[in-house]
């Protein structure tokens, strides 16, 4: 199964005939992911390796019927093509761009959830379920097709933990970047009910970091419906507070509110593994002995 | 650096540029420019340094004076003096308000709501996190649909529920308005006016100012990216930005600087090092795709602090390649750091090729196969464990 993305998932690349698009989604295409169309502003009409460009999301939307959306844009475009994306009725509205303005995204984020799309990142990888698609940037060769199902805030940590996992034969069934910004279009908590109803997925990774109160939210939620076992790592334990350590929101603030030590006791008491570092949390799943 | 924060005559400077009063005043640098500057304003004066600390009054730097003589006599006293760990270089001579209740009115975007968020208290002049402790039902906090913004009925419930005279209703309203209008338009992720002060007539002035600007926005804000060169940093780190590096300072009494290509794996390995009884003393985000003349900079910019003296650099190698970062340490290293002790982790894009660098360099340069390995090699290498 994995969750998201498949092979089946038809995907529009907005920005296609960019650098970064065009790079990428010859990637993406290498590695089996279904692209059907791309859209670039006033490049309507034309192909890139053989496939239409639109000049606008909806146009690409009603000839293809797309299931997801990437937008290969700068960061100060990307909450119009996210706008332009949802507006269109995409489901799943992927967005990487690091160094969106935070109020872009808050607005992002608020009208999703009156046009009921999913919008995943910015500052994010993207996602991957591996051995069927990806949608995003992401080094795929390390990925393998598997059993342990990730969300992750730093592309660092979860590219590391990834490697070590498929090193040690264990594979993955998706693979989200949740991205590293303040204030992310979704959040784990918009995963876990999805990685605990996936049958593919024995056990959830969830990668989190200081800053903000996703991880306590994903806690409470594991409490009351997570079966499958949670392994965590909560990165930036002896971050300085007040200083952002260079995600913008990886941050404590000066009253302590996002420590790793609040997150960490939350997720512990809801029954979660807590990982000392990405090794750690190969341990954690190797000892656990369901994948 | 996530946010920008703003002095507070900068702050006052927007406020009123949106229409919400501030006391007269100017901004001087040097006892000079007092007589000068000053002489329009009608004493007696406030004079307030202009630093990014908190806590200036109890540390001296808030003081009054009658006159224009006793301003500068104040100014020649703390001008340049370090103060919270900034130095002053600059003081707002304020006329002296006449003040009778202080109430506190801050915007903020709440990262749990993600959605502004007004914060109002009858309690001015103190944290509202102390508010919020001792006296929580002086607080009304609105959680602001961007979608619908802020409309008249956010006033009126402030007054409501803080049980205050209806007769404020008006200049509140247009006060929350004129603030939500420039919390938007500057991209702020704080806008907070404490003291907001009621005068005897009732009406309405912001005493002091807090503006924090998310720096993913500056480029809209030529205005504040002018600004953002004046303010106090450490050395390294405006040194690092030039090279679009982030470094930041940690403990000081740390003799490990960690550099990687990303925020996640700096702060996870900063977290191994320290538990194992080790000290960080700064980290380095290379950011993906740094060439080896990049790296080499980076290196040189961590050992210009005095008290490092090991370098864990770890890397996963997407975009960057592990050649050129070995390329990078060699080049830095053998262009005069060779007392200094390296200890390199390089998985991904190139690695082979990697290594054969790291073989050839002509100092103290460490391989290592994975986090734990570093960590171990730093703890066993040190000297002083």
């Amino acid at each position: 199964m994995s969750i998201l993305i498949d092979e089946k998932t038809k995907l529009i690349i907005q920005g296609i005939t960019g650098r970064e698009g065009t790079f990428h989604g010859q990637r993406m295409l290498e590695y089996g992911t279904k692209v059907v169309a791309g859209v670039t502003p006033g490049k309507g009409g034309s192909e890139v390796f053989g496939i239409p460009v639109y000049d606008t999301v909806r146009e690409a939307y009603l000839k293809t019927k797309a299931d997801a959306s990437i937008l290969f844009v700068p960061p100060k475009f990307t909450a119009i093509g996210a706008y332009e994306a949802m507006d269109a009725g995409i489901p799943l509205v992927i967005t990487i761009a690091e160094h969106v303005p935070v109020h872009d995204m808050m607005s992002v984020y608020n009208i999703s959830k009156s046009t009921g799309s999913r919008v995943i990142g910015p500052n994010s990888f993207g996602v991957i379920s591996p051995g069927k698609s990806k949608a995003g940037f992401m080094h795929d060769k390390i990925f393998t097709q598997g059993s342990v199902g990730i969300m992750s805030r730093s592309a660092t940590n979860c590219y590391e933990t990834v490697f070590l996992l498929t090193n040690n034969g264990i594979g993955q069934s998706t693979v989200i970047g949740i991205g590293g910004d303040m204030i992310p279009g979704s959040a784990f908590i918009d995963y876990l009910g999805m990685f605990e109803a996936d049958e593919q997925t024995k056990v959830i990774v969830l990668i989190g970091e200081i800053g903000g109160s996703d991880e306590e939210a994903a806690a409470a939620f594991i409490r009351e419906n997570v079966k499958k076992p949670v392994v965590a790592l909560i990165a930036g334990k002896n971050a300085p507070r007040g200083t952002s350590m260079g995600h913008a929101g990886a941050i404590v603030s000066a009253d302590g509110t996002g420590s790793a030590q609040n997150k960490e006791e939350k997720l512990l008491a809801a029954g979660v593994h807590i990982a000392e570092g990405t090794e750690h949390i190969v341990q954690i799943i190797k000892d656990l002995k369901c994948v | 650096m996530c946010k920008m924060k703003l002095l507070e005559y900068m702050g006052k400077e927007l406020l009123s540029n949106f229409g919400i009063t501030v006391q007269k005043g100017v901004v001087i640098s040097s006892v000079e420019e007092v007589s000068q500057r000053a002489r329009d304003l009608k004493p007696p004066f406030v004079l307030k340094v202009q630093i990014l600390a908190g806590g200036r009054g109890k540390a001296g730097g808030i003081r009054f004076a009658d006159d224009i003589k006793g301003a500068e006599k104040i100014c020649s006293e703390l001008l340049g003096k370090e103060m919270r760990g900034c130095i002053v270089k600059k003081i707002l001579i304020a006329q002296k308000a006449e003040v009778k209740t202080e109430w506190y009115l801050s915007i903020i975007l709440d990262r749990q709501s993600k959605c502004p968020t007004v914060i109002f208290s009858s309690l001015g002049g103190i944290d509202i996190e102390q508010t919020a402790k001792t006296d929580p039902g002086r607080i009304a906090k609105i959680t602001i649909n961007p979608l619908i913004g802020i409309k008249d009925y956010v006033a009126r419930y402030i007054i409501e529920s803080c049980g205050l005279d209806r007769k404020h209703l008006d200049e509140l309203n247009q006060i929350v308005c004129n603030l939500y209008r420039l919390f938007n338009e500057y991209d702020c992720t704080l806008a907070e006016i404490n003291p907001l002060a009621v005068a005897g007539d009732g009406s309405l002035m912001a005493i002091d100012c807090k503006a924090d600007i998310d720096d993913s926005s500056l480029f809209k804000h030529p205005d504040i990216l002018e600004f953002r060169n004046t303010i106090d940093e450490n050395p390294l780190t405006i040194e690092a930005r030039k090279f679009n590096f982030l470094y930041i300072p940690l403990d000081t009494e740390g003799d490990i600087a960690v550099a990687s290509n990303g925020s996640g794996m700096l702060m996870s390995c900063i977290d191994l090092i320290t538990k194992n009884g080790m000290k960080a003393c700064a980290a380095l985000d290379l950011g993906g795709g740094a060439t080896s003349e990049r790296i080499a900079e980076a290196v040189k910019i961590i050992f210009k602090n005095k008290t490092t003296d090991y370098l864990f650099i770890s890397i996963f190698g997407g975009i960057t390649r592990c050649d050129e970062v070995a390329m990078g340490v060699k080049l830095a290293i053998e262009a005069g750091l060779n007392d200094k002790t390296v200890i390199l982790r390089l998985e991904g894009t190139n690695k082979a090729e990697a290594l054969k660098i790291t073989q050839s360099i002509n100092g103290n340069v460490i391989d290592v196969k994975s986090i734990s390995e570093g960590v171990k090699t730093l703890k066993s290498g040190r000297k002083n464990i």
